[in-house]
């Protein structure tokens, strides 16, 4: 599997992850110094004076300058040290280890669900174009991407969880806790972050396997005596799956950022309830290391994908 | 007092459409057992009484740690805790007697020597947020094995009630000692319980301590505290029946808790006082007569009918009714006037209307006070112009940088008045946008509120420097928000206190 224009390709992005990482990070440093707040304020607490505030902005170096204070910052995440919360004091590496995980399988049973949903839908309206399965598709997918998911989230709650009491109506539960009871929670926000993901799933693929279909080559397979099914199968598919795992990897980034809201009503102690609260006080070490974490994510999908380009696609890496 | 504790306030439970005087009265028999899981609105800021900063810590530390004087729930006054006793020998001493037989979490034994400890570390560690809290004191002596001798620079009968804060908030010495820092996270009392576990964000979770000093305690065999930092989530929870308790509901979940099965909600008084603070040191506020316009200006029964349900306190100073410094003659010292502010205006020179500027938060109840007080100030010719900011930045415009006129937001209220009062009006405060002196009568009286250990001289003293401050118009004191808590019917033995910030003492879980 490992071909030579394949190992080229990963070490070419490696080398491109380094500066992506500092920038990502110099730059979400450089806007919150832009943002107004100060987290010294927070610190002193309720009987704050204006002595003890500057004590606290001496305290925890928060009268730096902003480029030694990056660059201290930049130094401890080389040397594998994130820091700690200044606000609670939390180890920031073990919030992440914690939490990320939460988020993961939420993000990835939406991702699941957008696909198992989403293709056979595509699938449908696409090999009948026009028809009203086309129309019933395709305004099914319309309401998936014009609702919002934190309302779909909260019908959801109410429904099946305080009427009916079948999920869990908020947290969340690690694999460690058995996989039954961690996908029992993370259910309902699975699938209110999935509405937007099926629909975008089906309408992408809907589209360009019409394309497909109704190509020069396509009427070659059929005069060729192919079935349907054959054609669809070995030739239509196989020539859009470039285009769905592009949509993938959209969608995978899209429904990371989506967790922010959903985890908020849902009290899931994950990577969008931690970025938020840390970024509303301006826990710089929490903000960045969640940066860097998600930078690091994205960026190994975008790898994983441009690798399954070249696999199902051999001019990608000819190119 | 304590004949009168449930009849001091205005509580109202509501079970299943009963409608009930008091909540002694909806109880059985207490019952062991059980782990209550409540619903935390913020994450704390630490578990170390002495670095931690936030209102909202106390619920979490309560569990933790006792305090060395506790106060009586309905109206603040001192009581007994961790000191059984203590005395004045002279103005500038107080001694603490301390109980007998009590040990930390770790088994260290509460003596004069921790309760030094403990009181220097809050005056002297660099980290500590409560160094201004003991500023009155010039050193902690161990008079006895249990008996400390606290010497004071100038007479403060406010020590006591200090001491039911977190500066009275007792740590084990030798796990401050053997953690250092990390002791924010690992915190040692000598509270009915024990810590356990902290997931920033998540939960903290307590354990009983079977050798709790007060017999019988506690009923609980765990806390969790959830932390949900969105309220209607938070409600959900306990609707849900996932957790028992939630507290610091705001009064729009009023028919929601009533609309759910089950649910039995708490309400009453607090110190929390919505409030407009002005910097009188800057035009056009510093103009006494035009800060009196405001205060007369504002219809403060409209205003709490339409932005808080019903739940709150009309509130001319910043003590609500309850409170045992409360002065019931000054209840009507800016009664609703707006021929009166706009005569008064136009004495100052606002003839044709005044501008300012105000800061405010941007959520949706903030906005709303904002938009009423607008409208209702428009009618006597001020103009309100508004600038929104999310609660920390919109504090720091205000109180740091001096920016605006006025900030619409609200005391949380401190334990002892003294502290409300110089924190709020004192020359150098924080909390007094412009820093500037009020007025040397109100310096003055300030002193004199800290000066008698006799709560009926400081009764006195308060009600001076209340009226004092009411004359001067050093802020515009709306209502007192009440406390809407919601926790269902397995949930007994739970007491509001006028503090507004839930101690789960005496709770147990029913079947």
């Amino acid at each position: 599997m490992l071909t030579r224009d394949r190992v080229r390709l990963i070490a070419r992005r490696l080398v491109q992850v380094a500066p992506v990482i500092v920038l990502a990070t110099f730059i979400v440093f450089g806007l919150q110094q832009l943002v107004p707040g100060d987290i010294a304020v927070t610190l002193a607490g309720d009987n704050a004076s204006d002595a003890r505030i500057a004590e606290i902005r001496k305290l925890y170096g928060l009268d730096r300058p902003f480029l030694v204070q990056y660059g201290s910052w930049l130094w401890g995440a080389l040397h594998g040290d994130l820091g700690r919360s200044i606000l609670s004091g939390e180890v920031v590496i073990d919030s992440i280890a914690r939490r990320f995980p939460t988020s993961l399988l939420i993000v990835g049973c939406a991702l699941t669900l957008s696909l198992a949903i989403g293709i056979p839908l595509g699938i449908l309206a696409a090999t009948r174009p026009g028809s009203r399965v086309d129309a019933l598709v395709t305004s099914i997918a319309s309401l998936g991407v014009a609702l919002p998911n934190f309302w779909l989230a909260m019908l959801l709650v109410a429904t099946f969880a305080l009427n009916w009491n079948f999920f869990p109506a908020t947290g969340a539960a690690p694999l460690s806790a058995g996989l039954g009871k961690a996908l029992l929670h993370a259910a309902l926000p699975s699938i209110a972050l999935a509405a937007g993901g099926i629909a975008e799933v089906a309408r992408q693929l809907r589209s360009s396997l019409v394309e497909v279909l109704s190509s020069q080559y396509v009427r070659t397979l059929h005069a060729k005596g192919l079935s349907p099914a054959a054609i669809l199968w070995k030739h239509g598919l196989k020539n859009v799956s470039v285009n769905l795992l592009t949509v993938i990897g959209l969608i995978f980034n899209r429904l990371l950022g989506a967790t922010v809201v959903i985890e908020a009503v849902f009290a899931i102690p994950g990577i969008g309830s931690m970025v938020v609260h840390a970024a509303i006080h301006k826990d710089f070490p929490v903000i960045q290391g969640v940066v860097l974490a998600l930078v690091l994510i994205v960026i190994s999908l975008n790898l994983l994908i441009d690798v399954l380009y070249t696999v199902l696609d051999p001019r990608v890496s000819q190119k | 007092m304590a004949n009168t504790r449930f009849h001091r306030r205005d509580f109202l439970v509501s079970a299943a459409g009963l409608a009930l005087t008091g909540p002694a009265l909806a109880q059985g028999a207490p019952r062991k057992g059980g782990t209550l899981k409540v619903s935390a609105n913020a994450n704390p800021s630490s578990l170390d009484p002495t670095t931690g900063g936030s209102g909202s810590d106390h619920s979490f530390l309560y569990p933790i740690f006792d305090t060395l004087v506790d106060f009586e729930p309905a109206t603040l006054q001192p009581l007994p805790g961790l000191a059984e006793s203590w005395s004045n020998p002279d103005p500038k001493t107080l001694v603490l007697n301390i109980r007998p037989g009590i040990t930390f979490h770790d088994g260290t034994p509460l003596d004069a020597t921790a309760v030094k400890f403990n009181l220097d570390r809050a005056r002297s560690d660099q980290r500590s947020n409560i160094k201004g809290d003991l500023a009155t004191v010039e050193s902690v002596e161990v008079a006895g094995p249990q008996q400390v001798a606290i010497k004071l620079k100038q007479p403060d009968s406010a020590l006591l009630l200090i001491l039911s804060d977190r500066a009275g908030m007792m740590s084990s010495p030798k796990a401050v000692q053997d953690l250092g820092k990390d002791y924010d996270r690992k915190p040692v009392g000598c509270g009915a319980m024990k810590f356990v576990s902290w997931n920033d964000n998540e939960k903290v979770v307590y354990a009983r301590n079977e050798n709790y000093w007060r017999s019988g305690q506690p009923l609980l065999d765990g806390l969790e505290m959830n932390i949900i930092p969105e309220i209607n989530t938070a409600l959900r929870a306990v609707v849900a029946g996932q957790n028992d308790f939630v507290y610091f509901l705001s009064p729009q979940q009023k028919p929601l808790v009533e609309r759910a099965k089950n649910l039995v909600s708490v309400s009453g008084s607090t110190l929390y006082c919505v409030v407009v603070f002005l910097n009188f040191s800057k035009a056009p506020l510093d103009d006494v007569r035009v800060r009196r316009a405001l205060n007369y200006a504002i219809d403060r029964e409209s205003f709490a009918k339409a932005t808080m349900a019903g739940l709150s306190e009309v509130a001319t100073t910043v003590l609500p009714k309850a409170h045992w410094a409360y002065d019931p003659a000054l209840a009507d010292f800016y009664k609703y006037d707006p021929d009166k502010a706009k005569a008064l205006l136009a004495e100052a020179g606002h003839k044709d209307g005044l501008d300012l500027h105000l800061i405010g938060y941007t959520d949706q109840r903030q906005q709303q006070r904002q938009e009423v007080l607008q409208e209702q100030l428009r009618k006597v010719g001020v103009r309100l112009r508004f600038s929104t900011f999310n609660i920390p930045e919109g504090s720091a415009a205000f109180f740091a940088k001096a920016e605006g006129n006025g900030l619409v937001s609200q005391w949380t209220g401190r334990p002892d008045p003294s502290l409300t009062f110089s924190l709020l009006y004192g020359k150098g405060s924080y909390f007094n946008a412009g820093r500037q002196e009020a007025s040397p009568e109100i310096t003055a009286s300030l002193a004199e509120s800290r000066a008698s250990p006799d709560l009926a001289d400081r009764k006195n003293a308060f009600a001076r420097l209340q009226r004092q401050v009411l004359e001067q118009a050093l802020s515009v004191p709306l209502l007192f928000q009440f406390e809407l808590d919601a926790h269902n019917a397995k949930v007994k033995g739970f007491t509001p206190n006028l503090l507004g910030k839930p101690r789960f003492n005496g709770v147990w879980l029913d079947g």
